[in-house]
């Protein structure tokens, strides 16, 4: 069994150090980076060394990252699974090609008053208020931030957030543009007492490498 | 792993404490075992009325906007809904369940709630 890191250009440059048995396997000008497959158990460790492959393959080329777990007999049989879709694949790596991605969350900071707790009320309308309120707030957050941030951005893509946070989104922004994008978020959180606004990256493009 | 912070508040704690653990996605996805059968129904039952929960409650918030409810109607469909927020909660205490264990993770679909 062999085990997918990536796809990418082929020829690119040197592969890293950092797992010494990585092997590129050719198809249509692209090239899948693989290993054999570690028989390790799955544990957060072997997640997160996927994490770092993909990563260190970053730094010095475009690619689109695969999942964690992908996993194909041999090197003939990635060939084949990928030919049919070189295409597809050709089209999808020049999408993100040139940027990577950050990731925005945003939560109430710490100092705010949360609103009361719905459950605390005994009002049935009341509660239906709060219910309404919270989620236009979250609208509110969302928009005042997403569209400076998506204004530098090739592309954004929002995501549902999970309770308490008020807002996340992936932007896929230029590597040369990474500094003015994370100058803007301070910006913003200056202008936002009442948020708190994380943002994190870069990551290999994962939200923006599934069509 | 090089630092991935590129901006953060000064207090990281809340963001730190709402990541579900990742070693909690992998226990949930592989160890199907059986003496974890009867929770792992309770958490599939639970998450299809709490997807109803919300789509309806969100009809109601729509309809509210819309006008054409009055007060005691309101009212009545705000008890219930809180009602059965509430009953929601009891029963997720119940089989040990938090709201994130409600949510599916759909993989391309994104996530259920």
């Amino acid at each position: 069994m062999i085990e997918l890191y990536a796809i990418t250009d082929n020829p690119g440059p040197p592969l890293p150090e950092l797992a010494p048995e990585l092997r590129l396997v050719p198809f249509d000008g692209l090239a899948a980076v693989c290993t054999p497959a570690s028989k390790a158990e799955v544990s957060p460790q072997t997640l997160w060394h996927h994490e770092e492959v993909v990563e260190a393959l970053m730094a010095d080329r475009d690619l689109l990252p695969v999942r964690y777990g992908t996993r194909l007999d041999d090197e003939a049989e990635v060939a084949r699974a990928m030919e049919g879709r070189s295409e597809e694949l050709a089209a999808a790596l020049d999408r993100v090609r040139g940027a990577v991605e950050l990731s925005v969350r945003v939560m109430a900071a710490a100092a705010t008053p949360s609103p009361p707790d719905p459950v605390a009320t005994t009002s049935g309308a009341e509660y239906l208020r709060l219910r309404a309120q919270a989620e236009a707030s979250r609208e509110d957050a969302a928009g005042a931030l997403h569209e400076p941030l998506a204004a530098l951005a090739r592309e954004s893509a929002q995501g549902r957030p999970r309770p308490p946070e008020l807002f996340r989104a992936a932007y896929l922004v230029e590597r040369g543009a990474v500094d003015s994008f994370v100058a803007e978020v301070g910006r913003l959180q200056g202008e936002s007492p009442g948020l708190a606004v994380l943002c994190t990256g870069p990551w290999p493009p994962y939200s923006f490498a599934d069509r | 792993m090089s630092d991935k912070l590129l901006h953060a508040p000064l207090d990281l704690d809340p963001f730190a404490s709402a990541i579900p653990r990742v070693d909690d996605a992998l226990s949930r996805r592989i160890n199907a075992d059986p003496e974890s059968l009867e929770r792992g129904l309770a958490q599939l039952v639970l998450t299809v009325v709490e997807l109803l929960r919300q789509l309806m409650e969100r009809q109601a918030l729509r309809r509210i906007d819309a006008g054409g409810l009055t007060d005691e109607q309101e009212e009545r469909l705000g008890r219930t809904f809180m009602e059965l927020d509430q009953r929601m909660a009891e029963l997720r205490e119940e089989f040990g369940l938090t709201e994130e264990d409600l949510n599916l993770d759909l993989g391309p679909l994104g996530r259920l709630l």
